[in-house]
C-alpha cells in the first residue's frame, strides 16, 4: 500500500468535506494551475504523467484533453461519468463517498487545460445519496470561491451541474451518456465525429471517469514525474483497485499501476477464505475475459492485462471460488448483457438474447458441445460488429468462459 | 467524371469517381455494387446500427460501415470476401432468428429487403431452436398504417423520417435490448400529411397501409412513373396498378401510388394527398358518354364529336369570339393547352375561353403547395389569361365547351343550373361523374393525368414530360384527342404540334 499522505482516499467516511480536504492541501494544486500555469502547460503535464483513464478504455486523459479544439466558438463542456455500472466495480463510488473535493478539484484542473466553462457530472440512479454528497460538496466549493466565476482571482470559472442517471448501464458508454443527459434514449452514437469535437449538445466536449479525474490534482501538487513513478512507464499512478468474491478482504485498494494481480489477491485482500481455494478471476469487471487460478501472474496494468488476453478494464476484480457453477456464472454473464443490450445494433440486440436463451435451454433441458459450439459462434457474430464497445464486451468473457472452462460446461450440460 | 470536387476510390478493384462527401455504400451503387443495408436511407441521417453494409477497407483492421464511411482519395474497398459475406450472414441470421416468417401472408413479400439479401447473402438453415419473441401483429399507429412488430427490424427509418421530415416525431423506440420495439406515444398516433411515406421506407413488411393490406401482391403489380397531378409540385410518383388478377381479365385497378425519387422536386417523399390520388383515378369515375345524363349506348366519343364540331362551325365566323364560351382547367398538360389556344383563342373556334379549377388549400411548407392544380406556370407559359369562369358569361354564350368539373365546386348548384340552361349547346369533357352531367347535351368521359402523356411546369418553372403509367378504361379519349378531334374537324393544321 502507498504511503497515507499522498492517497487519493482518506480512511474514513467523515473527512469527505471541503475544511478536512483543504486541510490535506486540497485545493492547492487547481490553485497553482490556474494562477501559475498556461492550460496548454497543464495538459502537457498530466499527459507526462501518463494518466490512463480508469472507467475501462484505458485512453490517456492528457491526450483526451488536447482534442478538443482551441479556438471553436461556442460552449465546450466537460462531462464526469460518475455511471459505474460494470459488474464487479465499486471504486468511484468511494471516490464520491470519502474525496468529492478530489473530483471538484480535478474537474477544475481538467476544464482550466482543456478550456471548458461547464460541467456535467452523470452519476448512476443507484448512487442518487451520493449525488445528494456531491451537491454539497459543490456547494461548498462555490462558497469558497472554487467554483462559479473567476476562481482564485482568475478570469476562469467553472460550473457544475449533477444529473442522475436511469440506470441502464450503457450510459456508461460515453455517447451513450451524451444521448441520455441529452434528454434522449441512452444508445451509442456514430463515432466519428468524436465527443471531443461534437459531443454534448453538439459541442466539443471531455467525458472523464471520476477517478481519472480525482487522480489529476496530484499530477499538478507534486509533478508529473511523481506520478509516472508511481505507476508504469505509459501508465501512471496508482490506481483504485475492487476485489470483491472470494476473499478474506473484500474491498478497494490504492495501490500502485502494476501490482501483480497475484498481490493484489493474495496479499492485500488476504486469498481465498479458509477451506476455499480461487477457480477463477475476472480482472477488470465483467466484461474483462475470465482467467484460471494459473494465470494471474502479471502486473495490473492496461498493456500487461491485453497481453494475457484480458483487460483491465475498471480494475474491479472478481474472485470465484470453487465450488461455483461456471454454467450459473456463464449464465449470469450472458443475462446480464442480454438484460443491458441498448438494442440499437442488430448483433449485440439479438445476439446477446439469443446466447442466453441457449444458456437457459442448456440448464434447463441440457445439451452437448454443439451448443457450446454455436454460443460461440454467436458471440463471433457480435464482436466487432456493433457501434460501440458493449458487444466486444458481451462477447468475450463469454467466450472465455467456454474456452476455459468447457469440459465443466460440457458435464453441466450434460442429461 | 475527374476533376474537382469528385474522389477517386477502388471498389472491388473497380475504380470509381464521385462527387466529394459521397459514402462508400452510394459510391459503390454508382459502380453498380449493391451493399446491403437496412437502417441506411438516401434521404435521412446515417446511424449505421444495422451492421449489414460492413464492408473491409484497406488498412482498417475491423469491418467498417459503409453508410458511414465518406469517400476518400485512394480508398480501396472490398464488399464481397470472405469477412464481409459472413459478416453479411450472421446479421442476416440475427435477424431472421427472431422474424416470424410469415412471407406468404405479408404484404412486403416480393419488394422485401430481408428476403431479397437472404436469397442474395444467406441461405442457411434456421439455428435458433429457442421460442422467438411474440409481438403485437396489428398495432393501428394512425392514418390507417399497420405496425407489425415481429417483422420489424428497427432500422429507425420511420422514426427517423418523422423526427427530420415531418418534424413531428409520433414514433419512437421504446424499451430495450430485444424488447426494443417501434410506438406511438399515448394518445398520439401518427398524424400527418407525409405518412405514407413510412410503408415507402420500411425495408420490411412492419408498417403497411391498411387500405393495400392483403389486396395483391407486389409481383403483379406494374410500376410506372408519372407526375403528381394534386398539386404545383409535380412530385415523381409510380403508379403501381394491376391488369387481371386477382379480378376478371382486363380488369385494371392502381392498387397504389409510391413515392418515387427526384432530387430537384421531391427528393424521395410526396405527400398523403398525392398518395390518395389513387383514389381520383379510381373512385368516382364516368367512364361512358352521356346525353342530357343518360347512358348514350352505341355512340363512340368520335362520332359525338362530330356533334361538337358541328355546333361550333354553326356559329358565324364573327360571332364565335362572342358566343362561343370554354372552360379550360390547370390540370391540362402543356400540350393539350396550346392545342385549346389554337382552337379557342387565335383558331377558327376562337370564343371566349375561362378556367375553373379546384380552390387552393393550405401550404404545407413541405412539398404542397397551396395550388392544388399541376400546370398552373403552363397555363400562363402558353400565354393564357386565365380568367375564372362567370356564369353570365356563360350564359350568354350559343356553345359552351367545359373541361373538368372543377366549375361545380365553384358555385351554387342552381346558379350553374340556371346558367347552362340558357346556353344552347353545352358539352362536357371529364373524367368523374358530377352534378353538371346532366346539364350539358353530351358528357365525354376523358383520362385522368396517370392515364396520359404531356408535359406539365411545376411551381418551381421546372418542366416535366411524363407517359402514360397505365391504359384509360376503354373507350375513354384524353383531352387531348380530343382537342386533336376538333382541330380536324374544323380544318385546322396540326402542324408540329401532334401530341399523339
Amino acid at each position: 500500500m502507498v504511503e497515507s499522505e499522498v492517497r487519493l482516499l482518506p480512511d474514513d467516511d467523515r473527512s469527505w468535506r471541503l475544511e478536512a480536504y483543504l486541510r490535506r492541501n486540497g485545493y492547492q494544486a487547481a490553485r497553482r494551475a490556474l494562477t501559475t500555469m498556461s492550460p496548454e502547460a497543464v495538459v502537457a503535464e498530466v499527459c507526462k504523467a501518463q494518466l490512463r483513464g480508469r472507467g475501462g478504455a484505458g485512453f490517456p486523459a492528457g491526450t483526451k484533453w488536447s482534442f478538443v479544439p482551441k479556438d471553436a466558438a461556442g460552449p465546450k463542456y466537460l462531462c464526469v461519468n460518475a455511471d459505474e455500472g460494470e459488474p464487479g466495480t465499486f471504486k468511484d463510488r468511494l471516490v464520491l463517498l470519502r474525496a468529492p473535493h478530489a473530483l471538484l478539484e480535478g474537474m477544475l484542473i481538467a476544464a482550466y487545460g482543456a478550456g471548458l466553462r461547464t460541467a456535467y457530472v452523470y452519476v448512476r440512479a443507484e448512487y442518487a445519496g451520493l449525488a445528494a454528497r456531491l451537491d454539497e460538496a459543490i456547494a461548498e466549493a462555490r462558497a469558497a470561491g472554487f467554483l462559479g466565476g473567476r476562481v482564485f482571482g482568475t478570469g476562469f470559472g467553472l460550473e457544475v451541474v449533477v444529473h442522475l442517471g436511469a440506470g441502464a448501464y450503457i450510459c456508461g458508454e460515453e455517447t451513450a451518456l451524451l444521448e441520455s443527459l441529452e434528454g434522449r434514449r441512452g444508445q451509442p452514437r456514430l463515432k466519428p465525429p468524436f465527443p471531443a469535437t461534437v459531443g454534448l449538445f453538439g459541442a466539443p466536449t471531455v467525458i472523464n471517469n471520476v477517478e481519472t479525474l480525482a487522480a489529476v490534482p496530484q499530477i499538478l501538487a507534486r509533478g508529473a514525474d511523481w506520478f509516472l513513478g508511481r505507476g508504469l512507464p505509459g501508465d501512471g499512478g496508482t490506481r483504485l483497485f475492487g476485489v470483491s468474491g472470494a476473499v478474506r478482504r473484500p474491498g478497494v485498494y490504492e495501490l500502485p499501476v502494476g501490482t501483480p494481480l497475484r498481490t493484489l489477491i493474495e496479499v492485500h485482500a488476504g486469498g481465498a477464505p479458509d477451506g476455499r481455494r480461487v477457480k477463477a478471476v475476472i480482472p477488470g469487471g465483467l466484461s474483462a475475459p475470465v482467467l484460471l487460478p494459473d494465470e494471474i501472474d502479471f502486473p495490473l496494468d492496461v498493456a500487461s492485462l491485453a497481453r494475457a488476453g484480458s483487460m483491465l478494464g475498471s480494475a474491479g476484480v472478481v474472485v470465484i471460488p470453487d465450488g461455483t457453477s461456471m454454467l450459473d456464472v456463464l449464465r449470469l454473464t450472458a443475462r446480464f448483457y442480454a438484460h443491458e443490450s441498448c438494442g440499437k445494433c442488430t448483433p449485440c440486440r439479438i445476439g446477446t438474447s439469443w446466447i442466453l436463451k441457449t444458456v437457459d435451454r442448456l440448464r434447463r433441458d441440457g445439451g452437448g458441445p454443439a451448443d457450446l459450439d454455436h454460443i460461440l459462434r454467436l458471440a463471433d457474430g457480435i464482436r466487432g460488429r456493433t457501434l460501440c464497445p458493449f458487444g466486444e464486451g458481451a462477447a468475450l468473457p463469454i467466450r472465455a468462459l467456454i474456452l476455459k472452462f468447457r469440459g465443466e460446461l460440457e458435464q453441466a450440460a450434460a442429461r | 467524371m475527374s476533376g474537382a470536387g469528385t474522389v477517386g476510390l477502388t471498389i472491388d478493384g473497380r475504380p470509381v469517381r464521385v462527387p466529394e462527401g459521397t459514402n462508400v455504400l452510394r459510391a459503390a451503387g454508382q459502380a453498380g455494387i449493391a451493399i446491403p443495408h437496412f437502417c441506411f436511407h438516401p434521404g435521412l441521417e446515417v446511424e449505421g446500427h444495422c451492421r449489414m453494409c460492413l464492408v473491409e477497407i484497406e488498412g482498417l483492421p475491423k469491418l467498417e460501415l459503409s453508410c458511414a464511411t465518406l469517400v476518400r482519395e485512394g480508398l480501396s474497398v472490398r464488399t464481397s470476401t470472405e469477412r464481409v459475406r459472413q459478416a453479411r450472414r450472421d446479421v442476416l441470421e440475427f435477424l431472421l432468428a427472431e422474424h416470424p416468417l410469415d412471407c406468404p401472408i405479408c404484404d412486403k413479400a416480393g419488394e422485401c429487403l430481408l428476403q431479397d439479401y437472404y436469397d442474395l447473402h444467406g441461405r442457411h438453415a434456421g439455428r435458433m431452436i429457442e421460442p422467438r419473441e411474440r409481438r403485437e401483429k396489428k398495432l393501428a399507429i394512425g392514418r390507417k398504417l399497420i405496425l407489425d412488430r415481429e417483422r420489424c427490424v428497427l432500422c429507425t427509418r420511420c422514426v427517423r423520417f418523422l423526427r427530420a421530415y415531418t418534424r413531428t416525431g409520433e414514433l419512437g423506440i421504446f424499451e430495450r435490448g430485444l424488447r426494443s420495439e417501434v410506438g406511438i406515444f399515448e394518445g398520439r398516433p401518427v398524424d400527418n400529411g407525409y405518412s405514407g411515406n413510412l410503408v415507402d421506407i420500411c425495408p420490411v413488411g412492419a408498417i403497411t397501409a391498411e387500405d393495400f393490406r392483403f389486396k395483391t401482391r407486389a409481383w403483379f403489380l406494374a410500376k410506372r412513373p408519372s407526375v403528381c397531378p394534386h398539386c404545383a409540385r409535380g412530385c415523381a410518383v409510380s403508379v403501381e396498378s394491376v391488369r387481371g388478377y386477382p379480378l376478371a381479365d382486363g380488369v385494371q385497378r392502381v392498387y397504389r401510388i409510391t413515392a418515387r425519387e427526384n432530387a430537384a422536386v421531391n427528393g424521395h417523399w410526396i405527400c398523403d394527398l398525392g398518395r390518395e390520388g389513387r383514389r381520383d383515378i379510381e373512385d368516382g369515375r364516368r367512364v361512358r358518354l352521356l346525353r342530357q345524363g343518360a347512358p348514350a349506348s352505341g355512340l363512340s366519343w368520335q362520332a359525338a364529336l362530330t356533334e361538337v364540331a358541328r355546333a361550333l362551325r354553326q356559329v358565324p365566323g364573327p360571332d364565335r369570339a362572342e358566343r362561343v364560351a370554354v372552360v379550360l382547367n390547370s390540370r391540362m398538360t402543356c400540350e393539350e393547352l396550346d392545342l385549346a389556344k389554337r382552337l379557342f383563342v387565335s383558331g377558327p373556334g376562337s370564343g371566349r375561353v375561362f378556367f375553373a379549377d379546384r380552390r387552393p388549400g393550405p401550404a404545407d411548407g413541405l412539398l404542397l403547395t397551396a395550388d392544388r392544380v399541376p400546370n398552373g406556370r403552363g397555363v400562363l407559359e402558353a400565354g393564357f389569361e386565365p380568367r375564372p369562369a362567370d356564369l353570365d358569361g356563360l350564359a350568354a354564350s350559343r356553345v359552351l365547351l367545359v373541361f373538368g368539373t372543377a366549375l361545380a365546386g365553384l358555385h351554387d348548384p342552381r346558379e350553374i343550373a340556371r346558367s347552362f340552361a340558357a346556353v344552347p349547346e353545352k358539352f362536357l369533357f371529364a373524367a368523374h361523374a358530377g352534378p353538371l352531367d346532366k346539364l350539358v347535351d353530351l358528357a365525354f368521359p376523358v383520362a385522368v393525368p396517370a392515364e396520359k402523356s404531356g408535359t406539365y411546369v411545376n411551381i418551381e418553372g421546372i418542366r416535366q414530360s411524363f407517359s402514360r403509367a397505365f391504359e384509360p378504361p376503354r373507350g375513354v379519349p384524353a383531352e387531348g384527342e380530343i382537342l386533336i378531334g376538333l382541330v380536324r374537324s374544323l380544318g385546322l393544321s396540326l402542324g408540329d404540334l401532334d401530341a399523339r
